[in-house]
């Protein structure tokens, strides 16, 4: 056999008996053996394997998050495009609200050019990307309204709802006072599912819960448009706290009878004219002191 | 074969699997082929941490290849920049001292000798040949790990072998 075959087989770990002896009898055979056991001492350092496993794995958890960044990536700014898209829906579709402080009024345009005097300390809410499908507005105080023609307008009040067929129209909502005049056109009421025809210069008046019916309104808009509130057969504590809300003071009453009816009017400009419209008429004395009014009886 | 399906790399068993399977020549391959000074340990550890990161990639009978070409690259990479000076483990010290000092200096020139002569060898020559020796391992599990035949492997070692007696005459 060769000696190229018989070292192989060596190497190999294949020589059989016969193979060995003819191996050993190598004229390098000692060199051999000396240079294979000297090569021992140049093996590796003892690789721990279990120990390398533990920390590939740490490697690998501890990178799973970086690895993971560009869908991370994504979904940021997925969530980013999502809020300002669900802001722009909300900001669009967001009711558009208008509110008069005390001794404030306000004109405001509907999208359909429709429009609304809201007198003081009112609050209009309405929708503008819902107004083709529906005309609606909310109502909290006192508001005139001049209605273009079109489908259905409705004016929803914490009493009732004003329905309307294109027209003009007053709706006054305060406590314990629900008033509603027709100026032109026809104006539905629905009050306690009920509804009532407005004509023009019909009034509907609803009055601690009760309907009172009344004169016919004579005036084609109503006064305070005209810097003016007018009143007919009401009772005074109505015209106080009217008064107390175009003025933005407070009004002690001391010795009247506040279920008294009025009828008259007094303006918004003059503080001083319009004290004595209302005073003078019933012979009630009135005092000032800073913000609040002293009414008293006689 | 559904089953290569689903013991895919990703899962962590079947990654620790493969880890235990062939980390450890994979670091023997780095050792001989490279030294120790361009810490093949790291480089196992980063081979198998692409091959993670590839794991969708890599079937697992593909893994092995895997990580023994980018270990191997990632080797080359460092390598290239310098060039390769083998330190092979130092002499351990002998368990037994009955030995004249004479033959002690014998023994430490021979070793120094084969230190230098194993680092004239190839690449290719040095890992077929240390894996075969030192590690014991068959011509057919060295062609198997190399991706080469068992002829080629045995003709390098015993192309290694060669060399070696030369070289150690000569110095």
């Amino acid at each position: 056999m060769e000696r190229e075959q018989l070292i192989s087989k060596w190497f190999n770990n294949e020589l059989n008996d016969q193979e060995l002896e003819a191996f050993k009898k190598l004229e390098d055979y000692n060199d051999l053996i000396q240079l294979n056991q000297a090569l021992q001492t140049f093996k590796s350092e003892e690789y721990d394997t279990a120990e390398a496993l533990d920390q590939v794995l740490n490697t690998i958890n501890s990178s799973k998050k970086e690895t993971g960044s560009w869908t991370k990536y994504i979904i940021r700014i997925a969530a980013v495009l999502a809020i300002c898209f669900s802001l722009y829906y909300y900001t669009t579709t967001l009711d558009t609200t208008y509110t008069t402080d005390i001794s404030e009024k306000t004109y405001v345009e509907l999208p359909d050019q429709s429009t609304v005097n809201l007198n003081t300390k009112s609050t209009l809410v309405f929708n503008k990307s819902d107004w083709k499908k529906e005309r609606e507005v909310n109502l909290s105080g006192e508001a005139f309204f001049k209605v273009a023609k079109g489908s259905s307008f409705h004016v929803k009040t914490k009493t009732g709802i004003v329905t309307v067929y294109g027209t003009q129209f007053n709706v006054k909502q305060r406590e314990q006072f629900f008033e509603v005049i027709c100026y032109e056109g026809l104006v539905g009421v629905t009050y306690n599912s009920q509804e009532t025809k407005l004509k023009p210069g019909d009034r509907f008046l609803i009055l601690d819960g009760k309907f009172i019916a009344n004169e016919k309104e004579k005036n084609l808009e109503p006064s305070w448009l005209n810097d003016e509130s007018t009143f007919k057969s009401l009772p005074y504590k109505q015209v106080i706290t009217e008064f107390e809300r175009q003025y933005g003071i407070t009004i002690n009453l001391v010795n009247i009878d506040e279920n008294q009816l009025f009828t008259g009017s007094f303006t918004h400009t003059n503080l001083d004219v319009a004290l004595k419209s209302i005073t003078v008429p019933l012979h009630i004395n009135y005092s000032k002191t800073n913000n609040t009014i002293t009414l008293k009886g006689e | 074969m559904p089953k290569s399906i689903q013991d895919h790399v990703c899962e962590e068993h079947m990654f620790s699997s493969i880890f235990n399977k062939y980390a450890k020549d994979l670091h023997n391959f780095l050792y001989y082929k490279f030294g120790e000074q361009l810490h093949p340990k790291d480089k196992v550890q980063e081979a198998f941490v692409k091959l993670w990161e590839n794991c969708a990639k890599v079937t697992p009978d593909k893994a092995k290849s895997f990580v023994f070409t980018t270990a191997n690259n990632l080797m080359l990479n460092e390598a290239a920049h310098q060039k390769v000076i083998l330190k092979y483990q130092a002499t351990k010290p002998k368990s037994y001292t009955n030995e004249t000092p004479e033959f002690l200096m014998q023994e430490n020139e021979y070793h120094k000798k084969l230190q230098l002569a194993l680092a004239n060898l190839t690449d290719a020559q040095r890992e077929a040949f240390l894996m075969n020796r030192v590690e014991g391992k068959r011509f057919k599990e060295i062609a198997e790990l190399l991706d080469i035949s068992t002829k080629a492997v045995e003709k390098r070692i015993y192309g290694a072998l060669e060399k070696l007696r030369k070289d150690i005459k000569e110095l």
